[in-house]
């Protein structure tokens, strides 16, 4: 996936941007998709379709613990796609001063 | 000194004895008088309860716990029930501590959950990916009164228990917040569940009211296998956390929320009255 695509993907919505707020200032969080809208003041139907894309991106993962889903953030992918985000930006911009 | 870790992916039976302090050790607080106060630190691998009303300064406490902890190369969790707990990254970083600049480096974590989670993991599976990454020493759950919400008030010691052995079973010194419901007066209880006896130490907060002002004592309750000062000592949140100051040595009653000056002192102030009316 090329930097511009993943900017897309992790910006593509609001709630989108909502959620990444919240796993960026709270990168230890470990909720199931219901306490994850509750953090976010949101219902989990609002929410549910944008955390898919979030876990087939790779930065949010998923498990199990007893009879709940989890979802939480994995730091070292997160880390991986934010540096292809910040590779792009600099592209562009060195692109826009030439 | 601390005992050598064991290497990532280092079997259950590995990380059992490797975390295990060796005895005589004592996992110290790094507030000097505290840790004057429970005679070098806390027991390794004890489970101690840190009890205190609403704003008692519990967290602050927890939290510097651990701070001193990675000072002293003892990585450390810091687990929390709160709906936003970015707060905690913000209100550290008043006293000085950057959490998150802790975390980066591999010795930290601030792991934020609902409490029916951690209820839910019977087989301790919320916290065994953090420990195995972070292998800490220590660890602080704020606060275990969360779960009395989730649990019937019969199946809270049983919750609680299982949450201690789970600590003590891999050797990790741990402090437990507990909401104590009395903020003033006459009788004080440290948890009204019956948990006093599951923990190795309490460490009781008590805000107190003494001469129209309030001021805040720490007293240490419980300590097995260790003596402990048994004095109520006035502690303050400083700009670079709890500092412990002297002990209540001229008044009695603090505990039983009816504070009075001790008789020595009270004789001084009428000589001192009756001193300053000759002049």
């Amino acid at each position: 996936m090329s930097g511009s695509e993943i900017l897309s993907t992790l910006l593509g919505s609001e709630v989108r941007g909502d959620l990444l707020v919240l796993f960026h200032r709270n990168p230890g969080l470990i909720d199931t998709v219901d306490g994850v809208a509750r953090r976010i003041g949101r219902t989990t139907v609002a929410i549910i379709s944008e955390v898919r894309e979030l876990l087939v991106l790779g930065v949010l993962r998923q498990k199990r613990i007893g009879a709940s889903e989890v979802v939480f953030l994995d730091r070292a992918k997160d880390r991986e796609l934010l540096e292809s985000v910040a590779n792009h930006l600099k592209t562009i911009r060195i692109g826009e001063e030439r | 000194m601390t005992a050598a870790r064991p290497k990532a992916g280092a079997s259950g039976f590995d990380q059992f004895f490797s975390s295990r302090a060796p005895e005589g050790l004592r996992v110290k607080t790094g507030i000097v008088e505290l840790d004057e106060m429970l005679r070098g630190g806390f027991m390794p691998g004890d489970a101690v309860m840190l009890a205190g009303s609403a704003g008692s300064g519990k967290t602050t406490l927890g939290l510097q716990y651990l701070v001193n902890g990675v000072k002293q190369g003892e990585p450390g969790i810091y687990v929390t029930f709160e709906e936003l707990p970015d707060q905690i990254y913000r209100d550290a970083k008043n006293f000085g501590w950057d959490l998150r600049k802790m975390e980066e480096e591999g010795n930290f974590r601030v792991i934020c959950t609902s409490p029916s989670l951690m209820l839910e993991s019977g087989d301790g599976s919320l916290l065994d990916d953090v420990l195995k990454e972070v292998q800490p020493r220590r660890l602080v759950i704020d606060s275990l009164s969360h779960l009395e919400m989730f649990v019937k008030k019969d199946d809270m010691r049983m919750e609680a228990y299982r949450i201690v052995s789970y600590l003590k079973t891999r050797g990790i010194s741990s402090i437990l917040l507990w909401e104590s419901p009395q903020i003033s007066g006459g009788s004080y209880s440290v948890t009204d569940v019956g948990l006093s006896f599951l923990v190795d130490c309490i460490v009781a907060l008590k805000p107190v009211e003494i001469e129209s002002a309030m001021r805040k004592a720490l007293v240490i309750l419980k300590m097995r296998g260790s003596d402990h000062d048994k004095r109520l000592r006035e502690f303050e949140i400083t700009p670079t956390g709890v500092k412990i100051e002297s002990a209540f040595t001229n008044y009695e009653g603090i505990i039983s929320g009816s504070p009075r000056k001790i008789a020595s002192e009270k004789f001084m102030d009428l000589f001192r009255g009756a001193s300053e009316k000759r002049k």
